[in-house]
Formats: C-alpha cells, sequence, structure tokens
C-alpha cells in the first residue's frame, strides 16, 4: 500500500513523511512572513485611509522599484545599467581594493612590532576621521570621475580591514610562527598557511563592516558631483521631490544590502568553517 | 554573580611601562617622521603646493579657525548632534536587544523587519528625512539613530545570550523576581558587549553626523563648514578644508580614546573588551 502511494504522489509523500523538519521551516517561514504581512498590511491601511504625499502605500513602492529595473521594452532597463550596476560596480571595485590594501598593510603592521608602533598614532588618527568628512579633498583632488569615487570608497573601507587585520595577526601565539621557522617553510607559505589563516576570524569581522561601508560610501560618494548611480538618483528625487522614487530606491537598497550580507555570510561559513572545528568555543 | 563584581585592573609591572615608553617615542617619531615628510614635499614643490599645502600650516589654520566663533558653533553643533544621537539610540536599543534577547519568539517575529531595514545605509534617508523634516536638529538625530541604534541592539542582545544561565537560575531560587533577574544579573553581565556596541555605534554615529551636515546644506555643523569652505574654491579656504578635516579627526579621536578609557576602566574584568584593546 504504502509503496503504491508513494509513486503515485511522488512530491506529496516526503513532506507527509517528516513532519518535524518541514514542520520546523513552516515555523521559521511563519515567523518570517507573518509580521511582515501584518506590517505591510497596517502600513497599506494607514497609507490608504490617510494618504499622505511623504508615505506612499507599500504596493506603490514595490511596483514604481520594478517598473524603474524591470519595466520597458528590454528586461532591464537602461536605469537598471546605468544606475544600479554603477553603483554596484563601484562598491565592489572600491570595496575590493580596500581590503586589499588593508590586508597587506595590516599583516605588515601585525609581524613588525616596531613597524605597528610607529604608525599606529598615525593610523589612529587618519582612521578617526570621519570617511565622509574626507570626500571634499577628494574631489578636489581627483576630480569628480568614477576613479575619485573608487578610491574614496577603497581608502573608507580600508581602515575596517586593516585595523582587523593588524590586530588578528599581531594576536597570533608565538608558538605557531615559532612552528613555521623550526619546519623550515619559506616566508611565503608561512604568510598563506599560517599567518592568513590564524588571523582570518578578525579579517573576517573587519570585511564584514567593510562591505556595509562600501555600500554606504558609494551612495555618499554619488550625492556629490554625480551624474549616475543610486545616490545621484535619491538627490534627483529629492530635488523633484518624487517621493515614491526615493522609497523605491530606499527598498533596492535594503535589498541590495541584504544580498550582500546573505553573501558574506555564505562565505564566512565556507572559509571559516576549518576554523570553528578547530576550537570549539571562540 | 562574582562576574558582575568588576576587578580591580592589574597594575602594569615595570617592564611592561618600558615597553609602552618605547612604543610612546616610536609613535611620536612616526607622527613627525610624516609631517616632515608632508612639510617637506610641499615646501619644495615635488607635489603641487595647491593641492598638498604645507602641513604647518594646516595645522596653523587649524587652531586659528578655534578663534572664530562660527567655527566653534559648528563643532559644538556636531557634538551635541553626536551626544544626543548616541544618547537616544542607546534608550532605545538597549532595552530592545534585552527583550528580543529574553525572548525568542519576541526576536523571530520581528527579524524580518529588522533584516530588512538594518542593511539600509542610513545616508540614504537623508533625502527623504529632509523633505519631511526640513534641515534642522531633528533631521540629524532621525539619521543618527537610525545608524547607531542596530550595533547597540545586536550586542546587546549577543550579550544577554551570553549570560551564564547557571547565574539566572541561582538568582531565581535565591527569589529574586524576574525584572531583579534583569536588573542585577543580565544586565551587569551583558554590559561589556554593550559597551562593544557603544563604540561601534559612535564610530558610525560620527560619520552619519557629518555626512548629514555635509549633503544637507543649510545645516550647521563641522560637516557644513566643509561643505561651505570647498564652495568658495580659493587656496585659503582648501587650508580651511583640510584644517576641517583634521579638526574631525581629532574629535573622531578624542571620542575613541574616551571610549577605550570606558572600556578599560570599567569592564576590564571582562577578556571581549580586553581583547579588543
Amino acid at each position: 500500500m504504502a509503496t503504491t502511494n508513494r509513486s503515485l504522489l511522488t512530491h506529496g509523500i516526503p513532506t507527509v513523511q517528516r513532519p518535524p523538519r518541514n514542520f520546523k521551516a513552516l515555523i521559521s517561514f511563519t515567523y518570517f512572513i507573518v509580521p511582515l504581512a501584518i506590517i505591510v498590511g497596517l502600513w497599506q491601511l494607514a497609507t490608504t485611509l490617510a494618504p499622505s504625499p511623504f508615505f506612499p502605500t507599500p504596493f506603490a513602492i514595490v511596483g514604481n522599484l520594478v517598473r524603474l529595473l524591470f519595466g520597458g521594452d528590454q528586461v532591464l532597463t537602461d536605469v537598471f545599467y546605468n544606475d544600479f550596476l554603477t553603483t554596484v560596480g563601484r562598491m565592489l571595485a572600491g570595496f575590493a581594493i580596500g581590503t586589499a590594501w588593508g590586508v597587506v598593510v595590516g599583516t605588515a603592521m601585525g609581524l613588525s612590532r616596531g613597524a605597528r608602533e610607529t604608525v599606529t598614532p598615525i593610523v589612529e588618527l587618519l582612521r578617526s576621521i570621519p570617511a565622509t568628512a574626507t570626500l571634499p579633498l577628494f574631489i578636489i583632488l581627483l576630480g569628480g570621475g568614477d576613479d575619485m569615487r573608487i578610491v574614496f570608497i577603497a581608502y573608507g573601507v580600508s581602515w575596517f580591514v586593516l585595523i582587523n587585520t593588524a590586530s588578528g595577526v599581531g594576536s597570533i601565539h608565538k608558538t605557531m610562527l615559532d612552528l613555521g621557522r623550526v619546519f623550515k617553510i619559506s616566508p611565503a607559505r608561512r604568510l598563506f598557511t599560517i599567518i592568513l589563516p590564524a588571523a582570518s576570524p578578525k579579517i573576517f569581522a573587519g570585511v564584514r563592516i567593510a562591505s556595509t561601508a562600501a555600500l554606504l560610501l558609494a551612495i555618499v560618494s554619488e550625492f556629490m558631483l554625480a551624474t549616475n548611480g543610486i545616490g545621484f538618483q535619491l538627490i534627483q528625487a529629492q530635488g523633484r521631490f518624487q517621493l515614491l522614487s526615493m522609497w523605491s530606491w530606499m527598498l533596492a537598497l535594503a535589498i541590495l544590502g541584504l544580498l550582500i550580507n546573505t553573501l558574506l555570510d555564505y562565505l564566512e561559513e565556507r572559509v571559516l568553517s576549518s576554523h570553528k572545528l578547530s576550537r570549539a568555543k571562540i | 554573580m562574582a562576574i558582575a563584581t568588576p576587578a580591580r585592573p592589574k597594575r602594569a609591572t615595570r617592564a611592561k611601562k618600558k615597553g609602552n615608553t618605547a612604543a610612546v617615542w616610536r609613535g611620536i617619531a612616526g607622527i613627525v617622521g610624516l609631517a616632515l615628510i608632508l612639510e617637506i614635499v610641499s615646501r619644495a614643490g615635488i607635489v603641487n603646493p595647491a593641492f598638498l599645502p604645507p602641513f604647518s600650516s594646516v595645522m596653523t589654520k587649524a587652531i586659528t579657525l578655534w578663534g572664530d566663533p562660527i567655527f566653534r558653533g559648528d563643532v559644538l553643533s556636531t557634538l551635541l548632534t553626536y551626544v544626543y544621537g548616541m544618547l537616544i539610540a542607546a534608550v532605545i536599543a538597549i532595552p530592545l536587544g534585552i527583550v528580543f534577547g529574553l525572548s525568542r519568539p519576541a526576536y523571530r517575529a520581528t527579524r524580518a523587519i529588522v533584516e530588512l531595514m538594518r542593511p539600509i545605509p542610513p545616508v540614504s534617508l537623508i533625502p527623504l528625512v529632509l523633505l519631511v523634516l526640513g534641515a534642522g536638529l531633528e533631521m540629524k538625530l532621525v539619521i543618527v539613530v537610525f545608524a547607531a541604534v542596530w550595533p547597540i541592539m545586536f550586542n546587546t542582545l549577543y550579550g544577554v545570550n551570553d549570560v551564564d544561565p547557571l547565574a539566572k537560575e541561582m538568582a531565581r531560587s535565591f527569589g529574586v523576581n524576574r525584572f531583579g533577574v534583569i536588573r542585577r544579573i543580565i544586565v551587569p553581565s551583558s554590559a561589556p558587549f554593550i559597551m562593544t556596541g557603544i563604540r561601534i555605534a559612535s564610530s558610525i554615529a560620527l560619520i552619519v553626523v557629518i555626512t548629514v551636515e555635509l549633503i544637507a546644506g543649510g545645516a550647521q555643523g563641522l560637516g557644513a563648514f566643509i561643505s561651505r569652505e570647498r564652495a568658495y574654491g580659493d587656496a585659503e579656504s582648501y587650508l580651511a578644508v583640510l584644517a576641517a578635516t583634521i579638526t574631525a579627526g581629532i574629535l573622531g579621536l578624542i571620542i575613541n580614546l574616551a571610549i577605550g578609557w570606558v572600556e578599560r576602566r570599567y569592564f576590564g574584568w571582562d577578556s571581549t573588551t580586553r581583547e579588543g584593546m
């Protein structure tokens, strides 16, 4: 009986046969969807009952975003390429350069005590300057082009990675470094097989913060002297009093941020899995 | 319970003190060296002095700017916005973090909304809030609070999750009520985590304050000062931009040092704080 049932209802059976696991998934799904639905519902209700130019209805916001990015004769609109992808590209370029620079300098600082003590005050002072306050300087020095924006993002992002790398590399246990020396492993291999892996949890914590900062800095850099990008669109919408577009772009940023977070979660899981095994409790 | 009583910070040993003096000298050498290089590069004309004015003249400008009451007012305005923003954020975020830490259903129910709101860069709120509230203190505060709430809330949450369950149960079995447990066990033992959250939020808050002032024209503050001076475009105002940027850095440095000191002085007993030094 059971076998025939199984072959007949190929998709239905597994869900019935393993209730606990699916039940759990159902609960998390409910926890995710119900509060969201309630909030969206309340918002929709409030905005339809008392329309305000400042607070559009959620459906209008989502609809407008879809129209902005995916409408038109092509699948993806010009706005998608010119603004959305441009911002993502600038952000990624700045993030990559800043992270690389931060890891390199941070490792050098972490390995040499003399270097660390010499540059720490400089690093502390420069790091304390709110990165966005330096944007006018970058504009004066490099002009208003894409390269300026990427350098600006890279500069702002690098501090988080640098500080964390320096502290991570600096706090590696001496025995681990000596181990590499005793076994006569070449310095390059020591760097990639001992030092960087040992410091990776801290580096990753820095990269985490840097990724959030990269998006923020990309937006800020597009507030000034830009001709495209999400930040530019936000400022344009403000000038034209298009509140609906503003909300839509903010939704786009939320989704973008969520995407980046999820991606980093996944990466962290993969990169640091060996670390979790070696130290069950950190 | 024992965790909750702060231990007296250990006295630095003589050897450590000696190491510290060397570090201080190296640090001074680093700063002086950089200043000298910048000065020489500019004076010798290796880099166009219009772009890189001599370091000494930037520092002189930074000091003389303090004589300018408008500049002082701008710095004060930035500082006040930062302090108010941090206070409001802490008042909102710490209770929320405790509630979410104690009640799993509450946390799971709000998670979807939190996860959707958290990744929004606070600066992207500027245009909207500017239209709704106009360029004033409220506008700045809304954005700063939005930025500073998340790190404090999440660190409080981690802190509450990290509380020794044995200590909680012991307090309960001694007849301490639910509120007493929060006050006597949960808040003290998650305090170092909360402090970490405040440290992270503090640097974000300062960035956001300055950005808001920079972008939202007409507002008061250090960022507005930089934005105004940049608009003039002559050599003297460029010097003022540099000087104001350095002042912002010194402001940030003082705040960082103050928070670091508080952490070490009052939460030095906790390993998570000590590690972050």
